[in-house]
């Protein structure tokens, strides 16, 4: 579902947020607050897309259910194999910036 | 005091959703769904705001789990037919669901093609489905619950053998008002999937 490309490791800027918003435990609504938080609104996530989103993060492992099933409500945290992910992904951003400020500023 | 409007939307989702909407501004809150009727309450003009979903493609077991997370999510959901059927029984095939139809059991996710999604007004817009990746899919399973229905009745017509008579004015009929929405969902894709390509 998610358009991730795995052989260049770009993550969807959605998929980012979420996996970000997962280093404390959340669940649904607290992960879209966060994305609307930490944007400034300029991100919002309707909770159709947060849903497909998080199944497939589940599927591939990057998150997993957090707590026992009796809470009310279902949260998720990042899994290591998740952070891996997120590492590579800020390795990768940080990597656009140096080159488009490298070119940017020679002009 | 409250008030009782019949009406159907024949699966048009964002006339539903337009008319709820408009419902809600005159101070009338949606409590109840039935077939063909719809069941208001009295309330401040504006306080709520409503988005339709489309959900016939899914499982039982996955409608009932994606209903269980917009609630938790704080908004109160109902279920909605989107056709009128007239089958007699529990079990009917739904062509449009993923892949190779799925079938509908009763009492399951029968009559429950739709979701009206409804929560307090905040002043921003209510939006599902938000990522075009999301977007492309969601349009997509619209699309082929159309499609379905427009082959289907293309066969019959096909099948009539250009005979004219009652039944090939109602296969006409549904030819041409399935017809409209596929290719509008189609319009509607093919921008998502351009957009696609230079951003998310």
């Amino acid at each position: 579902m998610l358009r991730d490309n795995i052989k260049g490791g770009a993550l969807t800027e959605v998929t980012f947020f979420i996996l970000l918003s997962l280093y404390k435990p959340k669940h649904g609504y607290a992960i879209m607050q966060f994305i609307e938080d930490e944007t400034k609104g300029r991100l919002i996530l309707g909770a159709g897309s947060l849903y497909g989103a998080i199944n497939s993060m589940l599927d591939k492992k990057w998150i997993e259910p957090f707590g026992d099933d009796n809470h009310r409500k279902k949260e998720y945290i990042i899994t290591s194999l998740g952070k891996e992910i997120n590492k590579r992904e800020k390795k990768r951003l940080n990597e656009i910036i140096e080159i488009a400020s490298r070119i940017m500023e020679e002009v | 005091m409250s008030k009782k409007c019949i009406r159907y939307f024949c699966g048009f989702i964002g006339v539903q959703e337009k008319w709820l909407n408009s419902m809600s501004e005159k101070g009338y809150r949606l409590v109840r769904t039935g077939k063909l009727i719809y069941e208001f309450e009295e309330s401040v003009p504006g306080k709520h705001i409503y988005s339709v979903d489309f959900v016939a493609h899914k499982s039982n077991a996955e409608l009932k789990a994606y209903k269980q997370f917009l609630e938790d999510i704080g908004y109160q959901v109902m279920t909605k037919n989107a056709n009128l059927n007239w089958s007699v029984g529990k079990i009917r095939l739904r062509p449009y669901g993923d892949r190779f139809g799925k079938i509908a059991t009763s009492p399951g996710n029968y009559n429950k093609e739709i979701l009206i999604v409804q929560k307090e007004n905040d002043g921003s817009p209510f939006e599902l489905h938000t990522t075009v990746e999301d977007k492309i899919s969601y349009y997509k399973s619209q699309r082929n619950a159309y499609l379905s229905i427009l082959l289907l009745s293309g066969f019959l017509f096909f099948w009539n053998s250009f005979k004219v008579n009652v039944l090939t004015f109602i296969i006409l009929a549904i030819l041409v008002l399935t017809a409209f929405p596929t290719m509008a969902l189609q319009k509607r894709l093919w921008v998502l999937i351009k957009q696609s390509s230079l951003s998310e």
